[in-house]
């Protein structure tokens, strides 16, 4: 068979084409089980974004935002013609119905044109969700029907009676058998109809019977009234042609032959009546057999695609009892999907025997789903284990593998299902924070779970919304308030839940009522009162909207707290060893001042100065000497102050420094 | 240990009453040269007097001209060609360096180390530049010898 996996789902027709109608159903989906992601935009919408994906990439962000915001999903309406958007045919038509097609490569299910994934449409949604919230059919009453319908099936493997024979023992049984199993609710009436089913077909047989043999007792009488016509016939031939004997005898002659003539002529009219009704009766009984079998056929069909197995199973083991013609060729409408489905086995007719095959097949596929469900879930792979189910409860959702499936395997399931559709939800409403979290929480109950797609999507977003919010607040800056507000825009679009967002909100707002602020900061920073803004951090945080004095707070900001960070290390320094404390940490100071001139304005560096110079004071007074006795020319005097205070501190760089320097000019002069 | 040698430009006026004084002082010196054999070192011992290097680090100038010898123990050597620049530390000023200008040739064969302690034959200078501009207060050394 081309595809056994590409069941039909008839039950969710009616479904689906409402569900097709839902504005939910429309979205960009990044498979988060890990494949590549899809489009399921409905309709044409989905082959034409997957046909595109190539061209898409290399398109910009605004296009992309525009395809996925702007432009209204296509939704698909009545149809009147048999060609879909992208002029392929749609898809055919059994029976007045067509055939939605599952295929499992993609996760999706094609139904009239469009393609629907199967984990985020509403109608496969809604039937695995119950599906998980039921209990398991573990009742006596369930086993007592699975019994009862594996009896059938075994009932129908049979072997059926002669060909000229009508019903059977067997049939009974078979017939009894499913009006008892149709009382149980969970057949939804299945075997009911297939009794009735059986019962319409052995009706009709008894009725061609019927004409049957009125055929035959028609046959037996044109044989009659052949024979005595052809006598007839040759008696008058056999008359004299000259008329002999007396007047009255020779009238008699006459008349008797005259009678004969009249006698075969209304013999030959009555058979050809019968012979007409006779062949009348025998295209009655090939209409009647072709009608039963088509009908037939068709509830195994109609079984086949609402998924009942078991049903199919039994009804085509049952064909060959009710019609033993030996022909169980399929009737179907040449390329129908039904056919197509069929059309594989070597290119001979599809038969009623190859849809047992069919159901059998999948019963057994459906059987190791849920053999992979189980095992998964003991290896804790949720999301394996999801895939698996929905596809068993898809493919076979009223086999008893399904059915029976233990409540604490659908509990664990429906809890990974409720966050695959939360992401799903959160994906559809672009809060890329809350799938995030959703994506963690998947990832601590399936850590096989494979999340680097849907994370690369969400930081990309996430970089994109970013990125337009830098470019407005860079517009906002230089006074193009329509670029920012049109950036601003482009940010929400990609991401709604931006935090960014509302920030960026406050901070316009704060800049609108803040100029008064912006005009102190920029007069403490003109009277150099850096500890001032610094302390009030909080309140000129706003400035930093404005690109030139953002650089001044920051630069501010950090001044300070290096100071601050600086003279906390050298107090802690100066207490540990107060000798040598207090002169490395004055040194300190001193270079930090000649490095940076900001340094000598803060107040806090001034105090820890002359706290300094106070704990140092004599290697201070030695420095200060020695620069005072060199401005002097006194040289003697100022290298024995350098060496003074290089004895008091051996690390100081600026006795080393002195003492080189002065040593220098002495060694070079004369005496 | 550190004294004050003699003072080379000492400022003595003319007066008669120290000419008076001279004379004695001049008998007395014959005398005392007669009987100890007319040794110079012990008649600079005699006229120096201490040398403090707090004093020194505060006015050099003030000790320009005076001649001292000056034990100590060298605790760092700035060179410069062949000349040197000594860091002495005197015994009692343990937080004090004194400078010491040691031009070459002055140290003889006394070989200046670090960590040794030597006596040194001082004068206070003043020097010039390059530039011509005066360099006050420096001890320039004349002699050395090992203590």
């Amino acid at each position: 068979m081309k595809n056994i996996y590409s069941i039909l789902l008839l039950p969710l027709i009616g479904s689906l084409a409402t569900a097709q109608m839902e504005p939910g159903n429309y979205a960009v989906i990044p498979d988060i089980s890990g494949t590549q992601p899809k489009a399921d935009n409905g309709n044409s919408r989905a082959k034409s974004s997957s046909k595109s994906s190539s061209k898409k990439s290399a398109r910009n962000v605004d296009e992309d935002d525009e395809d996925d915001y702007d432009d209204p999903p296509a939704r698909s309406g009545s149809r009147t013609t048999n060609y879909d958007d992208d002029g392929e045919p749609e898809n055919p038509r059994l029976l007045g119905m067509e055939l939605p097609l599952l295929d499992p490569s993609s996760d999706t299910m094609t139904y009239n044109g469009a393609k629907f994934d199967v984990g985020n449409n509403a109608a496969v949604r809604a039937m695995f969700e119950t599906y998980l919230s039921q209990s398991p059919e573990d009742s006596a009453e369930a086993k007592k029907y699975r019994k009862r319908m594996a009896d059938i099936e075994k009932l129908t493997q049979n072997n059926a009676r002669k060909q000229n024979e009508v019903g059977s023992d067997t049939l009974a049984k078979i017939g009894r058998g499913l009006y008892e199993a149709g009382d149980y609710p969970g057949d939804g009436g299945q075997a009911n109809t297939l009794a009735q089913g059986i019962a319409t077909a052995l009706a009709v047989q008894y009725a061609n019977r019927t004409r049957d043999r009125q055929n035959q007792q028609l046959d037996h009488e044109i044989e009659k009234l052949v024979r005595d016509t052809n006598i007839k016939q040759t008696r008058n031939e056999n008359r004299p042609s000259k008329e002999v004997g007396s007047g009255r005898n020779r009238q008699r002659q006459q008349d008797q032959g005259k009678s004969n003539q009249f006698l075969i002529a209304q013999q030959t009219a009555n058979i050809a009546t019968m012979q007409g009704t006779k062949t009348k009766n025998e295209a009655a009984n090939t209409a009647a057999m072709e009608l039963a079998k088509v009908a037939f056929q068709s509830m195994i069909l109609s079984q086949l695609a609402d998924r009942r197995f078991d049903h199919v199973v039994i009804a085509s083991n049952a064909y060959r009892h009710i019609f033993r013609d030996g022909s169980s060729k399929l009737d179907l409408k040449k390329d129908s999907q039904a056919s197509q489905l069929f059309e594989g086995i070597g290119g001979m007719p599809p038969t009623v025997a190859a849809l047992s095959s069919f159901a059998a097949g999948t019963r057994q596929k459906v059987d190791k789903h849920m053999q992979s469900v189980g095992n998964l879930l003991a290896q804790n792979k949720l999301g394996e284990a999801t895939q698996h189910l929905i596809e068993a409860v898809i493919l076979g959702e009223y086999m008893e593998s399904v059915v029976t499936f233990p409540t604490e395997g659908r509990r664990r399931v429906a809890e990974y299902w409720t966050l695959r559709k939360r992401s799903l939800s959160a994906l559809n409403s672009r809060d890329y924070g809350t799938l995030e979290e959703v994506a963690d929480k998947m990832k601590e109950l399936d850590s096989d779970f494979d999340d680097s797609m849907l994370r690369s999507y969400i930081s990309g977003r996430k970089r994109q919304s970013d990125m337009c919010l830098r470019n407005a607040k860079k517009a906002f800056m230089a006074g193009d308030e329509e670029a920012a507000n049109e950036y601003a825009k482009q940010a929400a679009i990609i991401w709604p839940r931006n935090p960014n967002l509302d920030k960026m909100e406050e901070e316009v707002v704060k800049l609108d009522n803040n100029d008064p602020v912006m005009a102190e900061f920029k007069t403490l920073m003109g009277r150099k009162e850096y500890r001032h803004i610094f302390n009030e951090q909080d309140k000129f945080e706003v400035v930093a909207l404005d690109k030139d004095l953002k650089q001044q707070y920051k630069d501010c900001i950090t001044l300070i707290s290096t100071i601050d960070g600086m003279l906390k290390q050298l107090d802690i320094a100066a207490e540990t060893d107060r000798k040598m404390g207090p002169c490395m940490a004055y040194e300190m100071l001193v270079d930090q001042r000649e490095k940076d001139a900001r340094y000598g304005e803060d107040s806090a560096f001034k105090d820890a100065m002359t706290r300094f110079s106070l704990g140092a004071h004599d290697f201070v007074q030695a420095l200060e000497d020695g620069k005072e006795q060199e401005s002097r020319g006194e040289y003697g005097s100022a290298l024995a102050n350098y060496y003074r205070a290089q004895c008091l501190y051996p690390k100081s760089r600026m006795a080393k420094e002195g003492i080189d320097r002065v040593s220098q000019i002495i060694l070079k002069s004369k005496f | 240990m550190a004294r004050r040698k003699n003072n080379k430009k000492g400022g003595a006026k003319s007066q008669t009453p120290l000419y008076v004084g001279g004379g004695v002082l001049a008998a007395a010196l014959v005398g005392f040269i007669a009987f100890s054999g007319g040794s110079s070192k012990s008649h600079a011992d005699k006229a120096a007097e201490s040398f403090r290097v707090a004093d020194y680090r505060m006015n050099a100038s003030r000790f320009t001209n005076n001649h001292y010898r000056i034990t100590g123990r060298v605790e760092n050597i700035e060179t410069l060609g062949n000349d040197r620049l000594v860091a002495v530390s005197i015994p009692g000023s343990d937080r004090e360096r004194l400078p010491l200008l040691v031009r070459s040739g002055v140290a003889g064969n006394v070989n200046l180390t670090r960590g040794d302690s030597f006596v040194f034959d001082v004068d206070c200078c003043t020097g010039r530049d390059e530039d011509m501009k005066e360099i006050k207060g420096v001890l320039v050394v004349r002699n050395v010898e090992t203590k």
